[in-house]
């Protein structure tokens, strides 16, 4: 069966800082990562026994680092997709790329990607790319198996967790931190990243217009400004004894309630 | 001139550092408190292709040359002094000495297990009369038909305990020296003959097998001679000399760390009012601590640079060794001096850096043997033979 994977990269949280009261986020060292609900959804890829696994990217990329990353951790084909109106392009528009690009591999059994971006909180590209194929979805996952032409995933519902099932062809979009994910190989590391041996054979290029007309690469998203959140309200601080602190919380958690 | 790491460095770093945080990082307290070597450790970096990080891809290594090497004792030197020294031990001077003196049926035997981390190597030089004084050596080895009876002991083994490969360097002629009298042999330790007598109980590097071992009547075949009867010398020197390279490699993590924990530390702790951050006394201490890293990672990476592109490279390994060892040493002092009270206490991990940091000035050639070996050089270019 074929598996596709969408990566997406995200700047290095350990590498900036949020100043809400400067309205600036300051980049300290621009390093980017494999978003990480991407990363558990290639080590759910990677799960399946006997699947070709390609990875392909969530929108335009500066570069393909996170596709390298997928061979280099056991992906069998990735392909970086760019081209002139790529850069621009939103979830919608990432959708028919992926979507052409998808015909164009011939079909897939299975799609599997992240429930949310880290940077954006963006959670559209899965949904939107089932609607896109006609396929059913499963959707923030904490696991995902195949067997037997069907994928069952794990869900948190309220307090519970619950197991669904769908047949394929599917989408599934992963929760971040849902699986452990594996190191990559040291030796396919090395050779993907020095284009060396079969593997570096294994990632192709292709350019998007050849997949989709101009018009279907312009963005529904339009980018107005940006702004913080609210600061939120600061809590209020018991002092005393135990019996008064209890006695002062119970008191704010009666108000908050309503009670 | 180009100082950029090239993208397969980068990435190597990225997954080694990762590696390091998530397996390594989180035992590194708890083998020096227990005094363990950490196998699971071994076998995790094994299993990855990390301690063959730098041999060829057809004897099991994954082929990121000297500055990959350099990169993974960097960042293992950061978290656990240990584990880089059980990994530089198996690596730097054991498999080493394989890559670069053995046959192709002495590498595919040997340096492929070594490499994927199958099996475990050590180097047996020093003897209880023999350390900086490598010609010395007392072990004795006699032919006997078509092996060679090999009679002695060893002491300061790292990695000594559990290795499965070691290279014994014996007397072949003893009237020679040096010169002709020592050769190395490759020794499977579960051969007759062969015996660990004791484990020394350490300051530092807990987290290390430290062995002193025994040969008695250890029979071994010839196709283990590694290089040439009576040329031993020549491998040990060669195979000392990556190692130097990358001990200093090893120093720039640790370095690395201590500079790390007194930033966090100078942002939180106030004093006076202030944050020690504020304090020109700490500023200056941390200033002074990052250029030396800045210098020493500079050396370190041009050494790397310098093997990987088949340059000479010795005088500068020595001075990466001696700099090295001495940047670190200076930087773990500085960082218990800012850390006042707390830098002795085992809540912090300044404590155990502090004492496994000493034996970077002692192993694989003492800081004076460095520098007898800096002014040799020195001095051979002005036409004068300086002897020790």
């Amino acid at each position: 069966m074929k598996v596709i994977v969408i990566l997406g990269q995200v700047l290095d949280p350990a590498g900036i800082v949020v100043k809400g009261k400067a309205g600036r986020i300051f980049v300290n060292r621009e390093k980017y990562v494999l978003q990480p609900a991407d990363r558990c959804a290639l080590e759910a890829a990677l799960r399946i026994e006997e699947a070709e696994v390609v990875a392909l990217p969530r929108g335009p990329l500066p570069d393909d680092d996170v596709l390298r990353q997928a061979l280099a951790t056991g992906a069998d084909r990735a392909i970086y997709l760019t081209g002139d109106g790529f850069e621009e392009a939103d979830d919608a528009a990432t959708t028919g790329v992926l979507r052409a690009a998808m015909e164009r591999l011939e079909g897939a059994d299975l799609v599997l990607t992240g429930a949310t971006t880290l940077d954006a909180g963006q959670g559209q590209l899965g949904p939107r790319l089932a609607e896109a194929l006609g396929w059913r979805q499963i959707v923030g996952a904490w696991q995902a198996e195949v067997s037997d032409g069907k994928v069952q995933a794990i869900l948190r519902q309220e307090d519970e967790y619950v197991t669904v099932e769908t047949a394929l062809p599917a989408v599934v979009t992963m929760r971040p931190g849902a699986l452990k994910p594996r190191y990559p190989d040291g030796v396919r590391l090395i050779n993907v990243y020095k284009d060396v041996g079969e593997i570096a054979e294994a990632l192709e290029q292709w350019d998007v217009t050849e997949l989709v007309d101009e018009e279907s690469l312009r963005p529904l998203l339009e980018r107005r400004g940006k702004d913080f959140p609210p600061e939120r309200e600061r809590g209020t601080r018991a002092d005393g004894a135990p019996a008064e602190m209890a006695q002062t919380a119970a008191d704010a958690l009666r108000q908050r309630l309503g009670m | 001139m180009d100082f950029t790491l090239s993208p397969e460095h980068v990435a190597l770093r990225r997954m080694i550092r990762e590696v390091v945080e998530n397996e390594i990082a989180p035992i590194a307290a708890e083998i020096d408190r227990e005094h363990r070597v950490p196998m699971e450790t071994m076998h995790k970096l094994g299993e990855l292709g990390l301690l063959g990080v730098c041999f060829p891809q057809k004897y099991g290594g994954m082929g990121a040359g000297e500055m990959g090497y350099a990169i993974l004792l960097e960042e293992l030197g950061r978290v656990c002094a240990s584990t880089a020294a059980c990994v530089g031990a198996h690596i730097g001077i054991s498999a080493m000495a394989i890559h670069l003196d053995g046959n192709s049926e002495q590498k595919e035997k040997y340096l492929t297990p070594l490499a994927r981390g199958e099996k475990f190597g050590a180097f047996g030089l020093t003897e209880s009369g023999a350390g900086s004084d490598a010609a010395a050596v007392r072990t004795r080895a006699v032919r006997e038909g078509d092996s060679w009876i090999l009679d002695g002991g060893k002491v300061f083994i790292t990695n000594g305990g559990y290795a499965d490969i070691i290279i014994v360097m014996a007397a072949t002629d003893p009237s020679l020296g040096a010169r002709g009298g020592i050769t190395a042999f490759i020794v499977e330790t579960d051969w007759e003959g062969f015996s660990v007598a004791r484990e020394e109980d350490k300051m530092g590097i807990r987290g290390t097998s430290t062995a002193e071992l025994v040969f008695e009547g250890l029979r071994v075949p010839q196709e283990n001679v590694l290089g040439k009867v009576g040329e031993g010398f020549i491998p040990f020197m060669k195979s000392l000399d990556m190692g130097r390279l990358t001990l200093g490699a090893a120093c720039a993590g640790g370095a690395q760390a201590s500079l790390e924990e007194c930033i966090r530390w100078a942002k939180t702790r106030k004093q006076f009012g202030r944050e020690l951050a504020h304090k020109q006394s700490v500023q200056w201490m941390i200033a002074n601590m990052a250029t030396e890293i800045e210098a020493l990672r500079s050396m370190v990476y041009r050494v790397a640079w310098l093997v990987d592109t088949d340059q000479p490279f010795g005088q500068l390994a020595a001075m990466c060794k001696l700099y090295g060892s001495e940047v670190a040493s200076r930087a773990v002092d500085a960082a218990v001096q800012i850390h006042g009270g707390l830098g002795l206490t085992r809540d912090y991990p300044l404590e155990r850096a502090f004492r496994d940091s000493r034996i970077n000035e002692i192993f694989e050639g003492t800081s004076e043997v460095q520098r007898i070996v800096i002014a040799s050089n020195l001095f051979r270019e002005h036409g004068v033979r300086v002897r020790p």
